[in-house]
């Protein structure tokens, strides 16, 4: 008897002792699931309500249109698409998310939502009350990458990405390409929410806009918007975003173009590896910062034909690459003080830094970033040529 | 309910008292069957034989008479079938039917029978006794009887010689390299193919007999100095405690010494190759030899023992180490895989990459069964097809593969019945499971164990599984050795035969807890290297 009791009714104490422990989850089969792909969130056209777009895939056409039917029938699903962008509009967000339910057979399911974009008006309004249910919800993920849309979120959710099948993965993808060029910030929910959480930092996210008409329609990612506090109040363009990411370290790849030094052509230079440092300092109750930014890369393409690897043009080629990413800097320094937006986090470091001092002036800092004295150090190196010394052209003659 | 059981505790209570009784009257009943003796008479004793197994068609009783006047008559009995008959007719009846003419002794006196066994017969293995029981087992076991007139005692001529098996190449244990032989039913062989690999006066080879009925040869071989003494102690307490009337097989034997007969894992381990067997021996184990069975019980196991396979040791130690990885991953798949699919896609969705999740909810659309229904279906499908290819005559096994994999595999994902990543997650979990045959009982189990795990509690239900296994593990002993040794208790340098195998000159020591009683197994600096070029030049 004792062995029936240690064999059968131990375990069965263990495990409903262990019930109780298992906290929230809840058993839910992937049919009925509506995964959602991508949200865009705008301001209803005629109330002061939300309008909330969710982009679900369909997962029945996913089976349809793959390779393995092939054919004409594979054809005609992927032109009608494997997603379903539905709306609901209301009061709340997590309201008008649960009021999905009365529109759609299947329970909205949010962990796998690559996109957040939300619409300008609303942005222009401010966005804190829908970022609360983003972070506090357990089924959000705070990895999502945050966009504005240049007019309605609606419209470039509905806009049929040419290669992947789900308009949002196409953005969450193109997205992941921006790296190359620089030009663009990629600012996820979390980071975006660190700005936001700041006392002086600006909040910035890309814009992305609807480009073409009528049935060529195709998506484009350009220009930073800056927000202060949640509220957007201007754009930067690709120069002042470039500008903006040097400062902020997130430099990953991208190009340069120079005139040649023999001023025949132009230069594109290739930009290897990036680094900036902020130092800041205070004297006499004056912030000053000093932004160092250390550059090395390669020479990508020439137009002209003169020979570019010789020391002295390497030096030239150096200078004037300094002085264009110096350019970009100052440009996206002069726009963000012209916006009064500390897209930068200048006021975070002084903060760090000079702790007692950042109290004396934290709350004139709107009145001091505008005529803050900043000082740009460019260190640009020319590394390798490519494949080629000289430019594959005929000899000048003597 | 109540009633019932009070009634059932009556029942085992008088059980046990009755037992008690049993218990006292034994040595009383041994008394009325005190064995009867052999007599003077050569018809006395032959009527008592015969008595005794005079019955069977197979008993040969050839009776004779010899010495020089042909006045001694004499008998031999023997079971023809397993005796040699070369034996008898050459060394034992024409010795004594035509040689003792030669001899110019007359009547035989009553200690000729030691004249007999001393002088005339030329075989090896003779031995004397009056026991008629004693006799007639050894009879039975294929012994050869000469029963002389006026003699009291018999001789028990050791002539046994039956069909059996040859030594062949094991079907359960393959290897790539290493020796092809194996055990058979023929517990003669099987101790000669010990003996053949460890020539060794100290490897003890101790024999018993089991069941009352079958009384089954039974032999303990280890070797005295290295196994530890206890442990051969107990065995032999154990197996002196199996008061059964059968052993057939060395299952029997298994299921009566294990240490945790309730435990869904095996205490014991079995080989069918001599040289792992020997390999474990020399490790300082005993191994438990069945008459009738080519698998030899190896004592104590370790969980480890389930990864290791002879050829690791035969092989370079590389890819062998690789190759154990590889075995403990399988093990891991073929327990946790189907389970690991239904937590994914019933309770962490969340988990899953994203384009995974495209291809998994596309394939699930339309697929009636949840995942833990769908799971265990194909798990039982799966354990059926097995099954029936164990038990199929080879002709049909064709159609059992092609009704497998044909109709339930492609059928049953084109009819939409089952998502076509539970048949891939399925057919991965069987070909895992067959990686690790000494573990695919216990496999087969806590695959199912899991699988309802999961489907209720998902990723939590199988940490609590895999938790409670552990424990379990933790708990389980192979005759005193903690049977997730050397991992716990940690012994560090007999890792380096576990998820490695190292090189065999750096394995110095036997295993801490089964070798301890000799640890060291070889010297120091056995590192093979090229000579030096100092050595070289004084040379």
């Amino acid at each position: 008897m004792k062995g029936l009791i240690k064999i059968i009714v131990t375990p069965l104490i263990i495990i409903i002792l262990t019930l109780g422990t298992t906290g929230c989850w809840n058993r839910r089969e992937l049919p009925v699931l509506g995964i959602v792909m991508g949200v865009g969130i705008d301001k209803a056209m005629d109330s002061d309500k939300l309008e909330i777009t969710a982009q679900i895939i369909k997962t029945s056409e996913l089976k349809s249109s793959s390779p393995e039917e092939g054919g004409a029938g594979g054809g005609s699903s992927s032109s009608a698409g494997a997603y379903w962008n539905v709306k609901n509009s209301g009061e709340s967000m997590f309201s008008t998310i649960r009021g999905f339910t009365h529109r759609t057979s299947r329970k909205l399911y949010f962990p796998h939502n690559q996109i957040i974009i939300f619409g300008q008006s609303l942005a222009k309004q401010g966005i804190q009350e829908c970022l609360d249910f983003l972070l506090r919800d357990q089924e959000t993920r705070l990895e999502v990458l945050m966009l504005v849309a240049e007019d309605k979120s609606s419209d470039i959710l509905s806009v049929k990405s040419h290669l992947e099948k789900i308009p949002s993965v196409g953005i969450s993808e193109l997205m992941d390409s921006q790296a190359a060029n620089s030009q663009t910030i990629v600012i996820r929910l979390n980071q975006f929410v660190t700005r936001l959480m700041s006392p002086t930092t600006a909040s910035i996210a890309p814009i992305i806009s609807v480009q073409g008409k009528a049935d060529n329609t195709e998506l484009a990612v350009s220009g930073t918007a800056v927000f202060k506090r949640d509220k957007l109040i201007g754009q930067m363009n690709k120069e002042e975003t470039r500008g903006l990411l040097w400062v902020i370290n997130e430099i990953k790849s991208g190009i340069i173009d120079i005139e040649s030094p023999d001023q025949e052509g132009r230069v594109s230079l290739e930009i290897i590896n990036a680094k900036s440092k902020i130092t800041s300092e205070i004297i006499d109750h004056k912030p000053y910062i000093k932004i160092d930014v250390k550059e090395e890369g390669n020479i990508g393409d020439q137009s002209c034909t003169a020979s570019l690897v010789s020391p002295d043009a390497v030096a030239a080629l150096e200078e004037k690459k300094n002085e264009a990413i110096k350019d970009e800097i100052e440009s996206a320094l002069s726009k963000a003080k012209k916006l009064n937006a500390d897209v930068f986090g200048f006021g975070d470091i002084l903060h760090k830094k000079h702790p007692k001092e950042w109290q004396e002036i934290k709350d004139d800092w709107d009145k001091i970033f505008p005529n803050l004295e900043v000082e740009i150090l460019v260190e640009a190196k020319l590394r390798r040529s490519g494949n080629l010394g000289s430019p594959a052209a005929p000899p000048e003659k003597e | 309910m109540l009633h019932y059981l009070i009634k059932k505790s009556k029942f085992l209570m008088l059980l046990s008292q009755n037992a008690l009784e049993r218990n006292k009257q034994e040595p009383s009943q041994d008394d009325q069957n005190t064995p009867a003796n052999l007599s003077q008479s050569l018809k006395t004793n032959l009527d008592l034989i015969k008595g005794v197994i005079g019955n069977n068609y197979d008993v040969v009783i050839r009776e004779f008479s010899f010495d020089r006047q042909r006045q001694v008559s004499a008998s031999l009995i023997y079971l023809s079938g397993m005796t040699d008959p070369t034996i008898i007719n050459e060394s034992i009846l024409k010795p004594l039917m035509f040689e003792s003419r030669l001899s110019s002794d007359s009547a035989p006196k009553l200690d000729d029978i030691e004249m007999i066994r001393t002088t005339m017969l030329s075989v090896g293995e003779v031995s004397k006794s009056a026991n008629i029981d004693e006799i007639v087992d050894s009879c039975l076991s294929g012994s050869t009887i000469l029963l002389v007139n006026n003699c009291h005692e018999a001789l028990m001529i050791m002539t046994a010689d039956w069909k059996s098996r040859s030594v062949d190449e094991p079907k359960t244990e393959s290897v790539v390299r290493g020796p092809r032989e194996g055990f058979t039913e023929n517990l003669l062989t099987n101790t000669t193919l010990l003996r053949r690999k460890i020539k060794n006066s100290d490897l003890t080879i101790e024999s018993i007999k089991i069941g009352q009925r079958t009384k089954t040869s039974v032999n303990i071989a280890y070797i005295k100095g290295l196994a530890n003494p206890l442990l051969i102690e107990e065995i032999k307490r154990r197996l002196n405690d199996i008061k059964t009337d059968s052993i057939l097989e060395s299952g029997y034997i298994e299921q009566f010494i294990e240490d945790a007969p309730f435990s869904i894992f095996s205490t014991v381990a079995n080989t069918e190759k001599p040289d792992s067997a020997a390999a474990k021996i020399l490790e300082g184990r005993a191994a438990i030899l069945t008459d009738g069975s080519p698998f030899t019980l190896t004592i104590p196991m370790l969980l480890i023992e389930s990864f290791q396979c002879s050829d690791d040791y035969y092989s370079r130690p590389y890819f062998v180490s690789f190759i154990r990885m590889i075995r403990y991953l399988a093990y891991a798949i073929s327990i946790l895989a189907p389970a690991t699919y239904v937590a994914l896609t019933t309770f962490h969705q969340e988990l899953i990459p994203t384009a995974l999740l495209f291809s998994m909810a596309a394939a699930q659309e339309g697929v009636p069964f949840p995942a833990l229904v769908e799971a265990m279906g194909m798990g039982v499908v799966f354990e059926i097809l097995r099954e029936a290819g164990v038990r199929l005559p080879r002709p049909v096994g064709q159609a059992v593969s092609i009704v497998g994999a044909l109709v339930i595999g492609q059928s049953a994902v084109t009819a939409g019945l089952i998502g076509a990543p539970m048949v891939i997650v399925v057919a991965l979990t069987a070909v895992a499971s067959f990686v690790v045959p000494a573990q695919t009982d216990s496999g087969g189990i806590l695959r199912i164990f899991f699988v309802v795990l999961a489907g209720f509690l998902g990723g939590f239900g199988i940490m609590i599984g895999l938790i409670g296994l552990l424990i379990h593990l933790a708990s389980l002993r192979s005759f005193g050795t903690p049977y997730l040794s050397p991992l716990a208790p940690l012994s560090v340098s007999d890792l380096k035969d576990s998820f490695i195998r190292a090189p065999l000159w750096a394995m110095i020591t036997r295993p801490r807890t089964i070798g301890w009683h000799d640890l060291k197994r070889q010297e120091f600096r056995l590192k093979p290297s090229p000579p030096l070029e100092e050595d070289t030049q004084s040379k």
